[in-house]
C-alpha cells in the first residue's frame, strides 16, 4: 500500500500541469477578438435557426418576375425565378450552419481519435495512422468531397461524413504532434507507472493538456466546414436543389450580379460573416493558448 | 440552350444529341409557314437607320466554343461553329426570317411522278470564293461528303434517303437526285446550314464556299476572322471584316459589349434586356419555334396511364412558366411542337391550369398522393432547371410530390437519356414532319416519350408519302390530335431569342432561325 502511495502523491503533484488550461481560456474569454467572433457567429447562427419562423414568404413563394430589385413587398428583390431573396435568405442558413458544425465535429473526433493514438501507441500504428491521413492529405479538400459526392450523390449525412473525414488528417497530425510531446512529460510516466489504463490515461491525461489547441483548431476547422459546405451548395450538390441554401443562392443569381447584386450580396455576407466569427473565436482561443504557453515556457 | 453553359465533358451520345439539336434547326416544312414575322412577334427590333456604312469590321461575341471548334461546313458543333458556317458557305435551300423555306443555292427542285427521283436546278452563275463557279459537280461532291460511309456527319442521317451512289450530273446547272424510298420533303432536308454546298476539292485547310465572307484566319476557342467576298452571288455585305470571338462566359460578352470591345452578342440573358437598354445599346428579340418539354415516358409507370399524362399537362401554368423561367420572353404553348409549320393544329383548344381535374385524374388513375422524381440538368440549356423547379411547386397543388433531380450533363446525356421516365429535354425550331422524324417514331433517334402510338403511326405514314399540300396538313392535324390527347410532351411554352449589340450598328433584324438574325451579317454594318 505504501509503495502505491508514494506514486500517487507524485501524481498529483505533477498532474497539476492540466489546471493551466483555464487560465488559457479565461484568456480567450477576455479577448475582444473572441467576443467579436462570438456575437457574429450567434448573429448569423441565429439568423440561421430563427430566419425560417420570420421569413416574410416561404421559400419557394413566386412573389415577382425573375431578378426584379423593386417587386413590392420584398427587402432584396427577387431571385432567378422570381423568389423572395430575403425569405430565401431567411431559410437558407440552417443548412450550411448545421452540417458545418456536424461535420466539424465528426472531423474533430476522428482526428483527435487518430492523433492521440498514433501519437502515444508509436511504432507501427503511428505509421500506418499517418500514413493513412497522408494519403487522404495528398487529395485538395474540395476535391476529396466533390469527387465523393459525385459518386454517392448529394446525401445531406454524406456532405457530413465526407466534410468530416477531410478535416480528420489534419487535425489528426496536430494530436499526434501534442501528443508525443506530452507523452515524455513526467505526469504521463507516473501515470503509466501506477498502471492506468491506456484510454484513461489518452482521455484523463493527454487530451485535457490539450484542449486549448484543440478549441483553436475546432474554430479553424469550422471556418473552413463553413466554405467547404458552402461550396458543395454552390457547386449543386445541395440535397434538395429546392430548397433555399446560401452556397446554392450564389450559384444560382450568379448571372445577375450586374442586375440585382442583393440576391448574391446577401448570401455572400451570410457565409462570409459567420466565417469570419468562427475565425475569430478560433484565434481569440489560439492567441491565449499561445500566451498561456509562452507564460508557462518562461516559468519553467 | 445548351450553347449558353460552357461545354460538359461530353459523351458520343451527348455530342451527337447536340448535333441534332444543332443540325436540325433548320429543317422545314413541306409547305412555306403562312404567317409575318413582322405580324407576330418582335417588339424590339434595330431601328431603321439610314443609310449603311460601307467598310469596317464588325466584331461579334458568340456564346460557347471551345478546342473543339470547326471549320467544316457539315459538322457545326457550337454556336460560333453555326456563325462561322452561315458566314462561308449556303445550302441548296434555306428558311429566310419567317421561317419560310426558300432556294437558296438551288433555283428549282421537282420531283419524278413516282417521288423516287427529283430534278435539281441550281442557280447559273455563282462563284466560290476561290473564283471557281459552281458546278453540279460540287453538288454531287458535296452530297457525297455529308454521307460519306467512311467519316458521316452532321446531316448524314437526314440524308439517308438520297442514293448517293446513284447521284448523276446533267449539265452544269442540273443534278438527278436519286432516293431509295418516295419521300415528299426533300427540300426541307436540303435547306439545313450545315449542309452548305463546298467545291468538289474542298479542302479544310483552305475553306472555300460561296458565301457573303470569306476564310482569313482561324484559332480555335478563341476567334474567327472573314473578308468580305465581292463576287458574291447577291449584293456583298457591307462590311470589309467579320471578326467571330468565343465567349463561354456570359458575364465576360456582356461586359465585352458594354465596354465597347465588341459590337454585337447573341444569346442575352433577359435579365439584362433593361440594363442594355438603359446603357444605350439595342435589344434584338425574335420569335421562335424552340422548346423545353417536360417528357414523361408513355410505356411506364406512372405516365403508362394516359389520365396521368393528361392530369401532369393540365398541373402546368403555363403563363407563369414564361413570365418566371423565361422571363416572360417567350410566349405559351399547348403541348404541341412545330409552331410555324402551316399545319400547325391551332383548332385544339388552349391548356390551361385546372388543379382539381387534375386531382380527379389522378385519383381515377390511383395516383393519389403521387411522388414521382423529374431528372433535369444544366446541359439541357438555360431555363431546364428553373422549369423543373416551377413546376415542382405547382405540383403540390395538385397533391403531387416532384422530386427534381439535377444531374451533370455528361449523366444526363449519358446511359439513361431516352429512358429517363420523367425528364426534360430542348429542341430548335423546327416543322412538324421533320419533328416527328427525329422524336416521335419509334424509329426517331431521340424519342424521349417512347411514344409509339398506332394511330399516329398510320396518320404519318400516310402524310410523308403524299404529294398534295392541303391533304397531307390535315393528315398532320389528325396526328397533332392523338399527340395533344395522349402524348407524353408537356410542353409549357417557346423561347424567344433574345439578342443585343450596339448603338452604332444596324442592318439586325428578328429572325426565327439561328440567333443574331441566323448570323446573317451580310446587311450589318458599323458605323464611327
Amino acid at each position: 500500500m505504501a509503495v502505491f502511495e508514494v506514486p500517487r502523491k507524485a501524481t498529483a503533484g505533477i498532474a497539476a500541469a492540466p489546471a493551466a488550461r483555464r487560465p488559457r481560456l479565461r484568456g480567450a474569454l477576455a479577448s475582444g477578438r473572441t467576443w467579436v467572433g462570438g456575437a457574429l457567429t450567434t448573429l448569423v447562427t441565429g439568423v440561421a435557426f430563427l430566419g425560417p419562423f420570420l421569413a416574410p414568404h416561404g421559400e419557394n413563394d413566386i412573389v415577382g418576375a425573375p431578378y426584379s430589385d423593386s417587386a413590392p413587398a420584398t427587402l432584396l428583390g427577387t431571385d432567378y425565378l422570381g423568389q423572395d431573396v430575403w425569405s430565401r435568405l431567411l431559410a437558407g442558413g440552417t443548412w450550411v450552419v448545421v452540417t458545418a458544425v456536424l461535420a466539424t465535429l465528426l472531423g474533430m473526433v476522428l482526428g483527435v481519435a487518430a492523433g492521440l493514438a498514433a501519437g502515444y501507441a508509436r511504432g507501427w500504428a503511428d505509421e500506418v495512422i499517418m500514413r493513412v491521413c497522408d494519403v487522404i492529405l495528398a487529395f485538395p479538400q474540395i476535391v476529396l468531397v466533390l469527387v465523393l459526392l459525385s459518386v454517392a450523390g448529394p446525401e445531406r449525412w454524406l456532405v457530413v461524413v465526407v466534410v468530416g473525414v477531410s478535416h480528420a488528417p489534419r487535425v489528426a497530425r496536430l494530436t499526434r504532434g501534442m501528443t508525443t510531446g506530452l507523452a515524455t512529460r513526467e505526469f504521463v510516466q507516473s501515470a503509466e507507472t501506477l498502471g492506468e489504463s491506456r484510454t484513461r490515461i489518452l482521455l484523463r491525461e493527454l487530451l485535457p493538456n490539450m484542449s486549448a489547441p484543440l478549441l483553436a483548431e475546432l474554430g479553424l476547422r469550422l471556418t473552413y466546414s463553413v466554405g467547404l459546405v458552402a461550396s458543395i451548395g454552390f457547386l449543386g450538390f445541395a440535397s434538395d436543389p429546392s430548397a433555399a441554401d446560401w452556397g446554392l443562392m450564389i450559384n444560382e443569381n450568379r448571372l445577375a450580379l450586374a442586375v440585382q447584386p442583393w440576391a448574391i450580396l446577401a448570401p455572400v455576407l451570410a457565409i462570409a460573416v459567420l466565417a469570419l466569427g468562427t475565425n475569430l473565436i478560433a484565434d481569440g482561443i489560439s492567441r491565449a493558448a499561445a500566451g498561456a504557453d509562452h507564460t508557462e515556457g518562461a516559468s519553467s | 440552350m445548351p450553347e449558353t453553359h460552357s461545354p460538359p465533358p461530353a459523351t458520343p451520345h451527348a455530342m451527337k444529341r447536340r448535333d441534332l439539336l444543332r443540325g436540325g434547326a433548320l429543317l422545314a416544312a413541306s409547305v412555306p409557314a403562312a404567317g409575318l414575322l413582322s405580324a407576330c412577334s418582335p417588339n424590339r427590333v434595330a431601328p431603321a437607320a439610314g443609310r449603311p456604312v460601307r467598310g469596317g469590321v464588325l466584331r461579334v461575341g458568340v456564346s460557347g466554343g471551345s478546342a473543339k471548334d470547326t471549320l467544316d461546313p457539315h459538322n457545326p458543333l457550337s454556336y460560333p461553329d453555326q456563325a462561322r458556317v452561315v458566314n462561308l458557305y449556303e445550302p441548296l435551300f434555306h428558311h429566310d426570317a419567317a421561317y419560310r423555306l426558300k432556294p437558296f443555292l438551288a433555283e428549282s427542285l421537282e420531283p419524278s411522278k413516282d417521288g423516287r427521283t427529283w430534278l435539281l436546278r441550281l442557280r447559273a452563275g455563282v462563284e466560290f470564293h476561290n473564283g471557281k463557279t459552281l458546278d453540279a459537280r460540287d453538288v454531287i461532291a458535296t452530297l457525297r461528303r455529308i454521307v460519306d460511309p467512311k467519316a458521316p456527319t452532321a446531316g448524314a442521317t437526314s440524308l439517308s434517303v438520297v442514293d448517293a451512289g446513284r447521284l448523276r450530273r446533267v449539265d452544269a446547272t442540273t443534278v438527278e437526285i436519286p432516293l431509295k424510298h418516295p419521300y415528299a420533303l426533300l427540300k426541307d432536308l436540303l435547306a439545313q446550314y450545315s449542309l452548305g454546298i463546298v467545291p468538289e476539292d474542298f479542302d479544310l485547310r483552305k475553306p472555300v464556299g460561296t458565301g457573303p465572307f470569306a476564310y482569313k484566319s482561324f484559332a480555335p476557342g478563341d476567334r474567327s476572322a472573314f473578308t468580305r467576298f465581292d463576287g458574291y452571288w447577291r449584293r456583298p455585305a457591307h462590311l470589309d471584316e467579320l471578326h467571330i470571338i468565343d465567349f463561354p462566359d456570359d458575364t465576360a460578352k456582356i461586359n465585352s459589349l458594354l465596354s465597347a470591345q465588341i459590337h454585337a452578342i447573341d444569346n442575352l440573358p433577359p435579365a439584362y434586356i433593361d440594363m442594355i437598354e438603359k446603357q444605350g445599346g439595342q435589344v434584338l428579340i425574335s420569335e421562335t419555334g424552340s422548346w423545353n418539354p417536360i417528357t414523361m415516358r408513355v410505356d411506364t409507370p406512372p405516365f403508362k396511364d394516359v389520365r396521368v399524362r393528361q392530369a401532369f399537362r393540365l398541373i402546368v401554368d403555363r403563363p407563369q412558366m414564361v413570365k418566371q423561367v423565361l422571363g416572360g420572353q417567350g410566349r405559351v404553348g399547348n403541348d404541341l411542337y412545330a409552331p410555324f409549320d402551316v399545319a400547325y393544329n391551332s383548332d385544339l383548344p388552349q391548356r390551361h391550369q385546372d388543379l382539381g381535374r387534375a386531382r380527379s385524374l389522378l385519383k381515377a388513375a390511383g395516383q393519389e398522393n403521387l411522388t414521382v422524381e423529374l431528372v433535369t440538368s444544366g446541359g439541357i440549356g438555360s431555363g431546364a432547371i428553373e422549369a423543373a423547379q416551377l413546376f415542382a411547386q405547382q405540383a403540390k397543388g395538385a397533391g403531387v410530390k416532384v422530386k427534381v433531380r439535377i444531374t451533370d450533363s455528361a449523366t444526363f446525356y449519358g446511359d439513361r437519356y431516352l429512358s429517363w421516365p420523367f425528364a426534360q429535354d430542348y429542341w430548335f425550331t423546327r416543322n412538324y414532319l421533320p419533328q416527328v422524324d427525329a422524336g416521335s417514331l419509334k424509329t426517331s433517334p431521340y424519342n424521349e416519350t417512347h411514344w409509339n402510338d398506332a394511330e399516329f403511326n398510320t396518320l404519318m405514314d400516310r402524310a410523308r408519302r403524299e404529294s398534295d399540300a392541303s391533304k397531307r396538313n390535315e393528315l398532320l392535324k389528325a396526328a397533332q390530335r392523338t399527340e395533344y390527347d395522349r402524348g407524353g410532351h408537356i410542353i409549357w411554352g417557346f423561347k424567344n431569342q433574345v439578342d443585343a449589340y450596339a448603338a452604332n450598328v444596324t442592318g439586325f433584324t428578328a429572325n426565327r432561325n439561328l440567333p443574331l438574325s441566323n448570323y446573317e451579317f451580310r446587311n450589318v454594318s458599323v458605323s464611327g
